[in-house]
């Protein structure tokens, strides 16, 4: 409800002249709140006040960079705010699937060169946008960034904060920062343990049910962040990341995870810079607490149509799939290929079944050479892509036809995202879609590997 | 040029809008609802690319019936989505939008366009019929149907986003910005 926030912010922006000296210098506040009062030099803020946080970095990917740039030399912007600090990552169309994108790939480096971005990831560098900074040291805990992508969300699974400006990322690119309305925080406190071969993609569903406007939690998770809370240490990077990408899709605008001693040491090994984690106050005011027993969880398969039609597998078990993908930004880290491997070692997908891989990062793409996980990939007949978004793209590359059934582990699966509407685009985590690849139908990754051992 | 002397954009904009209602359901997105999808996933932000095709799918040749000054009064969870296109074309328009809600990012994308929006106006929609005489002050939020005789308080914009649509969106802020910049390095060089 933003205009609900707006009158708030303009309460606050009058107060702040008149009347500051009654505030509480020691108001505890939610992790989104803390990192941005850090950003914009405040002691204090809350959901709804409007600020101008500055940014640890800036990205903008390969899709985006030249509308920015026209913008920005329409209006005789010829220098960036920083650019040592911006960076380029190519991640949409790593293969240019044609001439137009060949054309903007050649724009792209020209305008990296012009601008003099200090971090350029051309094709066959870097990764995922969305992944690799986490796995390199780039993105870690307590930073904040502005992105022209939404999926920026994923940040929260290292505990930090990435925004999505869409095309006023210009305004990040040329001045430095944006207004950012604080948005609120709702707590999910995660009880009990995940039965064996559960993971973050399902539990993810579960929650994005549950989570969505008119779901069970009776929230609306439009432009909030989503703080997870309870005995998280169980989760890795993978884990955090899968979880913290469900939420996005019904318009959740952060996630942020309190970073584990396992996280920190993760982050402490690769830090290319020094950093700071930031932990939620006690005491902070949330928009609302909700929790999730995920004990009683089971695999989960979400149907066509949205992340939030998740139901057991059980219920679509025996579902003939055509086309499936591994990887995107909710389950493209190392260990998701790993797990989506221990389906396929010494298989073969099944006929008339495509498989198509892309890693997350060129460092989980090397990885795989040198420990023997990419060959289990190949032997299984599987389509190796650059690293990347892959077919999560729109389907730019490795799309399906009218009336085909995919099974992927997709960001989203709205009707349409590869192109006919009519296509079935069911997802899963990656264990359940690459047994479904090798059977050719959707199938209990549980009747295929044993995940207690 | 001394930044004391410059006229406040945001005193010296026209923020009252008056025009004929045109009153729109619940529940319209912005992709495949205000704009067609190809508009959206082709990235076309040019204002008279887009103009031809707002409201295309519901009310076919609407940018030929509307005129500067009107204004659209939408019912809940108007233009899903976060792109700003549609916005474009309205503002290009010379049209107002009040809503009964709007996600977030979609009301963001709207004052990024540069058009004059509110939000949160609970039963707008049944404040008005379409061809009503609308007076809208996005300022203070007041509300006039000059055909019902009824006036209503909305929420009105917050403060600090004003300026923004008064320099014409994210663009014109930033062309603003570009030309103060400018100043301030001529002034550095003297």
């Amino acid at each position: 409800m933003p205009a609900r926030q707006a009158i708030e912010a303009r309460a606050r922006d009058n107060r702040t002249s008149t009347a500051s000296s009654d505030r509480d210098p020691s108001m505890p506040m939610t992790a989104v709140e803390k990192i941005l009062a850090l950003r914009s030099g405040r002691a204090e803020l809350r959901a709804g006040e409007v600020v101008e946080p500055q940014p640890d970095f800036v990205m903008i990917h390969d899709g985006v960079v030249l509308s920015a740039k026209r913008e920005l030399d329409q209006l005789g912007i010829d220098r960036l705010a920083q650019p040592e600090r911006v960076m380029i990552v190519t991640d949409h169309e790593v293969i240019y699937p044609n001439a137009r994108s060949a054309e903007r790939g050649a724009a792209n480096r020209r305008a990296a060169r012009q601008w003099g971005v200090g971090r350029f990831y051309d094709v066959g560098q870097g990764g995922h946008g969305h992944i690799f900074p986490m796995e390199s040291g780039l993105l870690l805990p307590g930073m904040f960034y502005f992105d022209n992508d939404r999926h920026s969300t994923n940040a929260g699974a290292i505990g930090a904060l990435g925004f999505r400006m869409g095309s006023e990322i210009s305004r990040v690119l040329a001045t430095g920062t944006n207004w950012v309305m604080v948005p609120k925080t709702i707590q999910l406190t995660l009880t009990g343990r995940a039965r064996p071969g559960v993971f973050g993609r399902d539990i993810g569903f579960v929650i994005a049910r549950n989570l969505r406007e008119g779901g069970s939690w009776g929230l609306n998770p439009d432009y909030r962040v989503l703080e997870f809370a309870g005995d998280l240490d169980a989760f890795d990077l993978a884990q955090r990341t899968a979880l913290c990408s469900s939420p996005t899709e019904v318009r959740a605008y952060g996630t942020f995870f309190p970073p584990s001693a396992a996280i920190l040491a993760h982050a402490k090994a690769v830090a290319q810079q020094p950093f700071t984690p930031v932990y939620p106050d006690e005491q902070a005011h949330y928009e609302a607490k909700v929790s999730l027993d995920i004990s009683s969880i089971e695999p989960q398969v979400a149907l066509p149509g949205g992340v939030h039609r998740a139901v057991d597998v059980s219920e679509v078990v025996g579902t003939a799939v055509d086309h499936a993908f591994i990887g995107s930004c909710g389950s493209g880290h190392y260990e998701d290929l790993q797990l989506a491997a221990r389906a396929l070692a010494g298989r073969r997908i099944a006929p008339g079944v495509r498989l198509l891989v892309a890693p997350g990062s060129e460092r989980s793409s090397r990885r795989m050479l040198e420990d023997g996980l990419m060959k289990v990939f190949i032997e299984a007949g599987a389509v190796m892509l650059p690293a990347g978004c892959g077919v999560c793209n729109d389907g730019v590359i490795g799309p399906v036809d009218g009336g085909e059934v995919s099974i992927s582990t997709f960001a989203g699966n709205n009707n349409g995202r590869l192109g006919p509407k009519d296509a079935k685009l069911f997802l899963g985590n990656p264990a359940t879609v690459a047994a479904s690849a090798v059977a050719g139908r959707i199938v209990d990754p549980r009747t295929v590997i044993d995940f207690a051992h | 040029m001394n930044a004391n002397t410059k006229p406040d954009p945001v005193k010296a904009y026209d923020w009252r809008l008056r025009g004929r209602a045109w009153v729109l359901g619940h529940e319209i997105p912005h992709q495949g609802g205000v704009v067609p999808g190809w508009i959206v996933t082709g990235r076309h932000m040019d204002p008279a690319e887009i103009i031809p095709h707002l409201f295309e799918e519901t009310d076919p040749g609407f940018h030929t019936r509307c005129r500067p000054g009107d204004i659209i009064v939408a019912g809940r969870s108007f233009g899903m989505g976060p792109k700003m296109n549609g916005y474009l074309a309205m503002q290009a328009l010379g049209l107002g939008l009040v809503c009964e809600s709007m996600p977030f990012l979609g009301y963001r994308g709207a004052i990024g366009a540069g058009l004059r929006v509110l939000t949160d106006c609970q039963g707008a929609t049944d404040e008005c019929e379409t061809g009503d005489e609308l007076e809208v002050d996005f300022d203070s939020g007041m509300f006039i149907n000059h055909t019902r005789g009824t006036r209503r308080e909305y929420p009105p914009l917050a403060d600090s986003l004003k300026e923004i649509i008064a320099l014409g969106g994210n663009t014109g802020w930033l062309r603003q910005w570009w030309a103060g910049q400018q100043d301030e390095g001529s002034r550095d060089g003297d």
